[in-house]
C-alpha cells in the first residue's frame, strides 16, 4: 500500500475518534500535537487502525509508535 | 522518628545497588545519597526552620525522588505540584499550603513567581544523611484531591501516619527485598506512588518509573519483560488495557502484583494470573485520609474468591486501621448490611487542612468497643460478611474513579457551568468498552461547539478531570424524587 493511502486512513480514523480535524499528518507529528488525544483515546485509535487495515499490533509495537513516520512503518510491515 | 532512619540505614547498606531505574539509566544509592545531601544543604541555606510546607514539582528524575527524602531529612513536608496540572489550581494548592518555596528539577523554572530551589545544580561531595529530629506529629505530606465546590482539598499526612502504614504493610508479608525491582508507576501527586517508591527505598530494592511521554500500559509490560519486575502496584484500569494482548505476557519472575484505587474484576484477575504464574495477587483498597491503604484480600489461585458483582472484596483491615460499617445515624450495622464504611487507627489523617466544614461533615467521635474514637466516613458503600471480610458495592456521592485518581462530579460541574454561564450541566462517570471509567458531560441547551468549554476546562482542570464525551439534551429528565435522573443521562454514553 501507498504511503498517501496509509497516511489518508489513520488521518481518517483520528478524524472519527477525535472528532476534530485540527492536525496535520507529517512524520513528525505525535500525539501531544493534536487535541485529544491521550493515552485513553490512544486506546481506542490503535484498535481502529487495526481494524481498518485488519491488521494486529504486539504489545511491544505499541512503544514503538512514536509518530506519524514509525506508525506508517509499522503498518507496512504488516500488510 | 524510625521511619526516617530506617531510610538513612537502607541507603548507607546498599550503596553499590541500584536505586532507580528512569528511562533506562540506572543510579546507585551512592547517587542518590548524593543527590540528596546536596539538595539539603540548599534546603538548609534557603528555607527558615519553621516553613514546614515546601511545594515539589513532580518531575520524573532522581532529583525529585532525592528531594523528598531531603525535605524529610530536614524535618519538612512536601507539597506535590504536578507541572501540567493547570496555573490556577497550582496557585491554589500553593495559597492554601502557604507554600513559600519550591523545588524544582526542571530545567526551565516553572513558577517563576515563587522561590525555588534548582534541585539539578544542588551540588556536593559530601554525603549526609543524619536526619534532624522529627517526631510522629510532623507532616510527611499534603495530598490535595478533588473538592466539591471547585477547591481541591488538602490531605495532610504525618510521619506518625506513614509509620503506621509501613508498619501495617509490612506484617501483610508482600516481602520485598535488596534483589527485587519494583514499578512506581504513579504520579507524584498521587498517594499510591508513596507505598511505589518508599518501600522498596527501605529495602534496597531498585524502583523502575515511566517517562512522562510513554503510553503507561505498553511501558509497563515492557518493564515487566525486559527487567523482570518483582513486584507492582497497579490500577485496575492497567489490567483492562493490556487484556487484549494477554496472550503476549509471560511474566514468571513476578512475586508480588497488588491493586489498589478502583473496583478490580474477578474475570479479568483471573486472567492476568496466568500471565505472572508466580506471583500473589493482591487487592487493596484506602482513601488517601487513610494514608495510602489500608484494607487488603489476597486472591486465591484456586478459586472460592469473593465478589459482589464480579468485584473482588477488598478484604480485611490491615494491622493498624479499624473498620466499621454504619448507617445514617452512624450506628454500626449487621453482618451482610449495606452500610458507609468508616475508618479509623493510626494511619488516618487529622483532617482536611484548614477545612473546618469539610471535617464536621466526614469525621465523626464514636464510643467504639469501650473508647471513644475517631472514624473517618469514606463514601463507600460496603457490606461485611460472616468472615470479616468486606464487600465493596459502590460510592454513596457522586465520586468517581478515573484511572485511579478521586473525581467529585460537581467539582467538574462546578467548572462547566462557570464556563459557560448559566446552563445546566451534568457530568457522568460511565463505563467505556474495555471497562474503565470515563467522564461525560451533559448540557441542557441545544448543539453548539464545545471547543471553547473544553479550553475552559483545561485552565481549571487536570486532563484526567476534562470530559472526553459531550452531549446535548433539551431537558433533563427527572426521576421520581424530581432530580435530575443521572442514571438516565448515563445510558447517552458508552
Amino acid at each position: 500500500m501507498e504511503v498517501d493511502v496509509i497516511k489518508s486512513k489513520i488521518s481518517a480514523v483520528l478524524v472519527s475518534i477525535l472528532e476534530h480535524d485540527n492536525f496535520e499528518m507529517h512524520d513528525e507529528l505525535t500525539a501531544k500535537d493534536v487535541d485529544g488525544w491521550d493515552s485513553l483515546s490512544h486506546m481506542m485509535i490503535i484498535t481502529k487502525i487495526e481494524e481498518e487495515f485488519s491488521i494486529r499490533f504486539k504489545l511491544r509495537d505499541l512503544n514503538k509508535l512514536k509518530n506519524m513516520g514509525s506508525l506508517v512503518s509499522v503498518i507496512q510491515t504488516k500488510i | 522518628m524510625n521511619l526516617i532512619l530506617d531510610i538513612q540505614r537502607s541507603i548507607e547498606k546498599n550503596y553499590n545497588n541500584n536505586a532507580f531505574c528512569f528511562s533506562n539509566t540506572y543510579y546507585t544509592y551512592r547517587d542518590f545519597a548524593q543527590a540528596i545531601s546536596a539538595i539539603r544543604i540548599k534546603i538548609q541555606e534557603q528555607i527558615k526552620k519553621d516553613e514546614i510546607n515546601v511545594g515539589l514539582i513532580t518531575n520524573d528524575d532522581i532529583y525529585t525522588y532525592a528531594s523528598i527524602i531531603a525535605l524529610w531529612m530536614e524535618g519538612k513536608a512536601y507539597v506535590p505540584l504536578h507541572p501540567k496540572f493547570p496555573k490556577d489550581r497550582n496557585t491554589t494548592v500553593i495559597k492554601q499550603a502557604d507554600i513559600i518555596n519550591i523545588l524544582d528539577s526542571s530545567d526551565d523554572q516553572v513558577f517563576s513567581k515563587y522561590h525555588t530551589i534548582l534541585t539539578k545544580e544542588c551540588n556536593t561531595s559530601q554525603i549526609n544523611l543524619v536526619p534532624v529530629p522529627v517526631t510522629k506529629d510532623d507532616l510527611g505530606y499534603i495530598f490535595f484531591t478533588s473538592g466539591t465546590t471547585g477547591t481541591p482539598k488538602g490531605v495532610p499526612i504525618t510521619f506518625g501516619n506513614l509509620s503506621g502504614f509501613m508498619d501495617a504493610f509490612w506484617e501483610l508479608e508482600y516481602t520485598i527485598t535488596d534483589t527485587d525491582r519494583c514499578l512506581q508507576m504513579f504520579e507524584l501527586t498521587f498517594d499510591l506512588s508513596v507505598v511505589s517508591y518508599l518501600a522498596p527505598l527501605i529495602k534496597g530494592a531498585c524502583v523502575y518509573t515511566i517517562p512522562k511521554d510513554e503510553i503507561k500500559y505498553s511501558y509497563i509490560f515492557e518493564l515487566m519483560e525486559d527487567h523482570a519486575l518483582t513486584f507492582t502496584l497497579m490500577v485496575p484500569s492497567i489490567l483492562h488495557y493490556l487484556r487484549p494482548y494477554f496472550e503476549e505476557i509471560d511474566c514468571p519472575a513476578m512475586k508480588y502484583s497488588l491493586f489498589c484505587g478502583e473496583a478490580l474484576p474477578l474475570d479479568v484477575t483471573e486472567e492476568w494470573s496466568k500471565c505472572i504464574p508466580n506471583a500473589t495477587i493482591a487487592n487493596v483498597y484506602g482513601p488517601t485520609e487513610c494514608t495510602i491503604f489500608c484494607t487488603d484480600y489476597t486472591y486465591k489461585r484456586n478459586g472460592g474468591n469473593k465478589t459482589y458483582n464480579g468485584i473482588l472484596t477488598i478484604g480485611k483491615d490491615m494491622k493498624n486501621t479499624t473498620t466499621i460499617i454504619v448507617d445514617d445515624d452512624n450506628n454500626q450495622v449487621g453482618e451482610g448490611e449495606n452500610g458507609e464504611l468508616c475508618l479509623s487507627g493510626i494511619q488516618l489523617t487529622s483532617g482536611y487542612w484548614k477545612n473546618e466544614e469539610k471535617n464536621k461533615e466526614v469525621f465523626f467521635t464514636k464510643e467504639y468497643q469501650g473508647e471513644k474514637t475517631r472514624f473517618y466516613r469514606t463514601g463507600d458503600l460496603c457490606a461485611i460478611d460472616n468472615e470479616g471480610d468486606m464487600l465493596y458495592l459502590g460510592r454513596i456521592d457522586f465520586q468517581a474513579k478515573i484511572q485511579g485518581f478521586r473525581v467529585e462530579l460537581s467539582e467538574i460541574e462546578f467548572h462547566a457551568k462557570a464556563a459557560l454561564d448559566k446552563l445546566n450541566v451534568v457530568a457522568i462517570a460511565f463505563t467505556n468498552s474495555i471497562q474503565n471509567t470515563e467522564i461525560g458531560l451533559v448540557l441542557e441547551s441545544k448543539k453548539f461547539e464545545t471547543k471553547q468549554l473544553l479550553e475552559d476546562l483545561k485552565k481549571t482542570l487536570p486532563q484526567y478531570m476534562i470530559p472526553t464525551q459531550i452531549k446535548f439534551i433539551d431537558s433533563f429528565p427527572l426521576n421520581t424524587n424530581g432530580k435530575t435522573d443521572r442514571k438516565k443521562l448515563n445510558k447517552l454514553f458508552g
